[in-house]
């Protein structure tokens, strides 16, 4: 498994035949394309549903094959020879280095950079390196509009023509102003001095000026104005004085969906069409989705970066219950063939939360386990096992009722073919 | 033999804030783990830009791996404020761990894939020259002092070339120093250098606890030993990446 999804065969082929099929089968289309490190998948998934529920035509790669092949296939799979006159939309989940491969051949209506963070080092390099590359696939397109976080300070003042516009939380989660020794972008991109911010939000996120050259958050256009409520299954917020039930939970989910609810306004879509569609955002694929084993309520969260991980450990720690946790770590190339990361994420904030059992498994289940170990939680309430067989029989024998699955990229693959076998889920994608 | 004692351990980690990208900070979280359970008291001490290095005062040193634009901020730094101390705690042999970028800092020189020469810090007698490929991967070597086989991830572009310095080990799988000599890592004194990232200390409790008996030696003026720990799950995964090392 080298890319993400199912789909790129087609697109493969057809890339070999035609080296600007991009530019043919995407002509009709409006494109918005969607990167950035973390929240893709789920900003994507939005996007489509408020544009579908708009009763516009959409497509989307939405099993998540990002790369060029697969986002090649999507267009031909939608493909038909006779014009149709109706508006039709194209919402593009991209890689950050294919990005520039792209829009070499299309130019979208939108572009949206959700945040940088530090991400599978071996594979992507640095967060400085990434923005290169996102900087460089906007150069070849200065007509699309920009729609950006603003509470990523690797975002502000990129010194394109293209029209920007921000989004960013105007309201803070709990007044912390101090950054976290470890998180990503501290120091000014502009003069190398610290940055001061008014309250962060999670990692480097946030509402953040510099107090030597000056360089700060930019004017946002959408903003979070309220957060009204945060639990396990959702969030209440008010975007631009109006308010939102974001069905599904965690401050990374308020920003996609704050991501989402700039570019539909800005595409046009009517406020009650956004705030239903929000309403019914499911999970997407591996993205806190629940299933169901004998009675033990499982959601499944991916994995894949130390600001991801972190996140992720924030929403569960919203459920105050008892809960079980599983934690998968594989080290394929899909996930990264370097595990170091896991030494960044805090799961020192797991031992104020009531766990019966952790169960920890993938390749790498020695090394998940010792950083547990070192993290100071409870070595008694480890299962280490490699087999997915005992690992289901853990989750059969705990008492509590909730599990918390989080597994990195190709061990909730094979996590979700095994159950498929056991006949927990029905569809692998 | 001085057990008892109440032991106590001042580990300072240099520009936390700045070199933090690689997980490196496990190596903290692993000697003071180790250290609190022998019962020593451990101190941490976050040494950052516009800091003094107040070198008598700590008995660990950590120097980690950064990205390039926050390396460029740490070297103005070091030479500005902590030159001097640096060299004189590393001379006075305290024990220092200083990984990738840490480590290539305290060469003389760094020169980048454009042809520029960075000024290191010239503690130690080595040098590094950008390549133009990267070396990545899981990594192994055996240090024939300590009949120990020491296991981590690389990730670097810099050949570094030590001259007579004594290296980590002998690279069994990987690239090493610079692809070329079949030597990982560097020696000087209680300084120890290397590329491994993993964090290096979660796979390498050997070294882990070599570096905590050091400095508690230095400390005490006698010899000390190590209750041994259950190191079950760290020996595990060392033997994972021996045995699928790629």
């Amino acid at each position: 498994m080298i890319f993400k999804g199912g789909s790129n065969f087609p697109g493969r082929v057809a890339l070999k035949l035609d080296k600007n099929i991009l530019r043919t089968v995407a002509a009709d289309y409006k494109i918005i394309v969607i990167t950035g490190t973390n929240g893709k998948t789920t900003t994507t998934s939005m996007v489509y549903n408020m544009i579908k529920d708009s009763d516009r035509k959409v497509i989307s790669n939405n099993t998540g094959a990002n790369m060029l092949p697969g986002i090649i296939a999507c267009f031909i799979e939608h493909f038909s020879f006779s014009k149709d006159t109706i508006e039709k939309y194209a919402v593009i989940e991209a890689d950050e280095a294919n990005l520039k491969l792209i829009t070499q051949y299309i130019t979208p209506e939108i572009i949206t950079v959700t945040n940088l963070f530090r991400d599978q080092l071996d594979r992507y390099g640095e967060v400085y390196t990434t923005l290169k590359k996102i900087l460089q696939g906007i150069e070849t397109v200065p007509s699309t509009k920009l729609v950006l976080n603003g509470d990523e300070s690797l975002l502000g003042d990129l010194g394109l023509s293209n029209k920007c516009i921000y989004y960013g939380f105007e309201t803070s989660l709990d007044n912390n102003i101090k950054i976290d020794v470890n998180a990503d972008a501290k120091f000014c991109k502009k003069c190398q001095s610290p940055y001061k911010y008014h309250y962060l939000t999670y990692n480097h996120l946030g509402n953040f000026y510099c107090e030597n050259c000056g360089y700060k958050r930019p004017d946002l256009k959408y903003s979070v104005n309220e957060i009204s409520e945060l639990n396990p299954e959702g969030s209440l917020v008010e975007i631009n004085s109006k308010q939102y039930y974001i069905n599904i939970p965690g401050t990374y989910n308020i920003y996609n969906a704050l991501c989402a609810v700039s570019i539909a306004k800005e595409i046009g879509i009517d406020n009650l069409v956004i705030f239903n569609s929000l309403k019914s955002q499911k999970s997407s694929f591996g993205r806190q989705e629940a299933i169901d084993i004998e009675g033990k309520n499982i959601k499944i969260i991916l994995v894949k970066n130390p600001a991801g991980y972190d996140e992720a450990l924030t929403t569960v720690s919203l459920d105050k219950r008892r809960i079980n946790l599983a934690l998968l770590l594989n080290d394929n190339y899909a996930d990264g063939r370097d595990v170091s990361w896991i030494w960044d994420v805090k799961f020192e904030k797991l031992t104020q939360l009531d766990i019966e059992k952790i169960l920890i498994s993938g390749l790498r289940l020695y090394d998940m386990a010792t950083r547990l170990k070192i993290a100071g939680l409870n070595e008694e309430k480890f299962l280490v096992t490699e087999s997915y067989d005992e690992l289901l029989n853990g989750i059969k024998e705990t008492q509590s009722k909730t599990v918390y699955i989080l597994a990195t990229y190709t061990a909730m693959i094979s996590l979700r073919k095994f159950l498929k076998t056991k006949g927990y889920i029905k569809e692998l994608w | 033999m001085s057990n008892n004692k109440c032991l106590e351990l001042n580990i300072c980690h240099l520009y936390p804030d700045l070199l933090n990208v690689y997980g490196d900070i496990g190596n903290i979280l692993i000697l003071k783990y180790r250290s609190e359970k022998r019962g020593i008291k451990v101190n941490i001490f976050n040494i950052s830009i516009g800091d003094t290095f107040d070198w008598e005062k700590y008995d660990i040193v950590f120097f980690g791996g950064g990205q390039d634009y926050e390396q460029s901020i740490v070297s103005t730094d070091l030479n500005e404020t902590k030159k001097f101390a640096l060299n004189e705690y590393i001379q006075n042999s305290r024990v220092f761990l200083s990984i990738c970028g840490g480590y290539q800092l305290l060469g003389k020189y760094y020169t980048t894939p454009g042809g520029e020469k960075l000024a290191g810090l010239d503690i130690l007698d080595l040098y590094t020259e950008a390549g133009n490929t990267r070396f990545i991967g899981n990594t192994a070597i055996h240090n024939e002092d300590f009949d120990e086989t020491y296991v981590g991830f690389e990730n670097h572009s810099g050949r570094t070339y030590i001259g007579n310095l004594k290296p980590l080990g002998k690279v069994i799988n990987g690239y090493g120093n610079n692809g070329e000599d079949g030597f990982e890592g560097c020696i000087y004194k209680n300084t120890y250098c290397t590329y491994f990232h993993g964090s290096l200390l979660s796979k390498n409790p050997e070294l882990a606890d070599r570096l905590i008996k050091t400095a508690l030696e230095r400390k005490q003026g006698d010899s000390v030993d190590l209750a041994p720990l259950d190191d079950t799950l760290e020996m595990k995964a060392k033997k994972y990446i021996l045995e699928n090392r790629k």
